[in-house]
């Protein structure tokens, strides 16, 4: 659906991409994550034809973005950043507007913009002035925006960003939705939501691809973990000396106490639950806390990004 | 095309600008046609264009100073460029809107002539020979406001550098009359306000029409090579 091939963009001295490749087959949801300023507006506002690439070619249902901007703009559908509204009109004056400008025909219009309306709730908004608006509301007129034409393609830029803990939920079961019969790209930096929302994720980091995978093979490295969280009612010391005289132990760390209870975070080479509840209950401390601390796409993406960091250090 | 100027003509009359605007020229208008065609009893009333042409300099880049500054600053730049529409159909759309205020200006203005050929005889030929020399002159204005609307995210930076701009091809007239020679020939060929004259004294130009015609389609085309140049950079 995407074809994305060693994608460089030079401003000036500073290099923002630099050699990015990657696909997105029809279908996905693709979560481009990184850290402020790694590239991943950059990429989008390549894909979608707003700013030239310096090399590199993106192709989208097969035509290129340089070639035949005029088809490759009709696929995608793209919620910048900052949603691009005018203010001054209101709600239906504005998709009106959108669908004018991306050739809606005239008889398709009104069921289109009723369906995109309901989908996005802005329903009761319609006859509002944009400059109205709530930020979540303008978000969704935003949201609209993209839908309107029905593009196969759908670029969103930080879709959640500045929207509150329900809306961002909603949104999110928005874009599940939609991602059934459309290809989505949408950046993030929040990791929650590519695990919440997304089928793949690429992890852009100084305009360079850190790494890829679909979102499950993540999930497998966050399983395979032998970490946790164990809280124990007990003397402090005795309870190291029996989790240190455990096989297979890594290592024990005091956290903290609270009360009677004793917090400590246990790392091992095997899974050694049975044995520490074993040997917790020969001695009559109960554990009343026992939790896996998994790496998680948040611990990935650290890794990711601190190894990247220590590596430009190095050199 | 049509779906940025209508867009952009519904902005002009949803904001204050168009107004005040209009009525700002009105104001002037109808007070240079009663010391004009009044007071003093004349019956030409292209010289009264003539007066006003000067605050033209100052009225057009006011009217185009939003219609490229403003989609950069809302980022609404970002959807134009994403949509299925060329560069041309952007800036030939935002600049029929202008053109479109313009116009609705000279026509309620032709309420002065109307009302001398009630109280006198007007010279009709070159009434109507001052009307085409202005509606070109201002669109050659307009076409200046929107070159630096291009140029700048700010209203007022853009609209202050056009009135420069037009201020500068005014100066050229009294220059080019105080040097004088070839120097002084050419700069009045240049400036956009002496080829007003010959509208304004009742002879009417093929050569400056033509000049005002194509200095707003070059002026146009700047435009949107600035446009797009600007997506480069």
């Amino acid at each position: 659906m995407i074809e994305v091939k060693n994608l460089t963009k030079v401003y000036g001295s500073i290099v923002a991409l630099d050699n990015v490749s990657f696909n997105v087959r029809k279908g996905e949801i693709l979560g481009f994550l990184g850290p402020n300023g790694a590239g991943k507006t950059t990429a989008m506002n390549i894909i979608t034809g707003y700013l030239p690439s310096t090399s590199g070619t993106v192709l989208v249902q097969g035509h290129d973005i340089m070639e035949e901007p005029k088809e490759v703009k009709r696929l995608i559908g793209y919620l910048p950043e900052q949603p691009p509204l005018y203010t001054d009109m209101t709600v239906r004056e504005y998709l009106n507007f959108i669908c004018d400008l991306k050739g809606v025909e005239l008889r398709k219009r009104k069921s289109q913009l009723d369906d995109i309306m309901y989908l996005v709730k802005i329903g009761d908004m319609r006859k509002r002035l944009i400059k109205n608006l709530s930020k979540g509301y303008r978000q969704r007129v935003g949201l609209a925006q993209a839908l309107v034409g029905d593009p196969p393609v759908l670029i969103l830029d930080e879709p959640t960003v500045g929207l509150d803990p329900k809306q961002i939920i909603e949104i999110r079961k928005l874009i599940m939705a939609l991602g059934r019969d459309h290809t989505v790209i949408l950046s993030t930096h929040i990791l929650s939501e590519v695990s919440a929302v997304c089928s793949d994720v690429i992890i852009i980091n100084k305009g360079k691809i850190a790494a890829a995978g679909s979102v499950s093979n993540f999930s497998a490295t966050i399983g395979s973990s032998n970490k946790f969280m164990v809280h124990i009612i007990g003397p402090k010391n005795d309870i190291l000396k029996r989790i240190n005289g455990i096989n297979n132990i890594k290592y024990v760390d005091f956290l903290r106490v609270d009360g009677d209870v004793n917090m400590f975070l246990v790392e091992s080479k095997a899974d050694i639950r049975r044995e520490l509840l074993n040997e917790m209950s020969k001695a009559n401390y109960p554990i009343i806390e026992l939790r896996p601390v998994g790496k998680t796409i948040e611990d990935i993406f650290l890794d990711v990004v601190s190894k990247d960091a220590h590596v430009r250090e190095e050199k | 095309m049509i779906t940025i100027y209508k867009r952009e003509v519904a902005a002009f009359f949803r904001s204050p600008i168009a107004y005040s605007v209009i009525g700002f020229f009105m104001v002037l208008t109808g007070l240079f046609f009663w010391i004009n065609n009044i007071i003093i009893g004349s019956t030409e009333f292209s010289e009264t264009l003539s007066t006003i042409s000067l605050f033209l300099i100052f009225l057009a880049p006011v009217i185009t100073m939003k219609l490229l500054a403003d989609e950069k600053r809302n980022g609404t730049e970002v959807l134009l460029r994403t949509s299925p529409i060329t560069v041309p159909q952007i800036i030939v759309g935002k600049y029929l809107a202008a053109l479109t205020v313009f116009s609705v200006m000279i026509v309620l203005s032709f309420i002065y002539p109307m009302i001398i050929s009630i109280l006198g005889d007007i010279p009709v030929a070159m009434t109507i020979g001052g009307y085409i020399g202005f509606f070109v002159m201002g669109a050659s204005f307009l076409a200046v406001g929107l070159f630096t609307s291009s140029l700048t995210e700010n209203q007022i930076v853009a609209a202050v550098s056009g009135i420069v701009i037009l201020l500068c091809m005014w100066f050229l007239q009294s220059i080019g009359a105080s040097i004088g020679g070839t120097i002084g020939d050419i700069f009045r060929w240049v400036s956009l306000l002496t080829r007003y004259n010959d509208f304004a004294y009742g002879a009417f130009s093929f050569a400056s029409l033509f000049y005002y015609i194509s200095f707003t389609l070059v002026m146009l085309f700047v435009t949107g090579m600035n446009y797009e140049r600007k997506r480069w950079s």
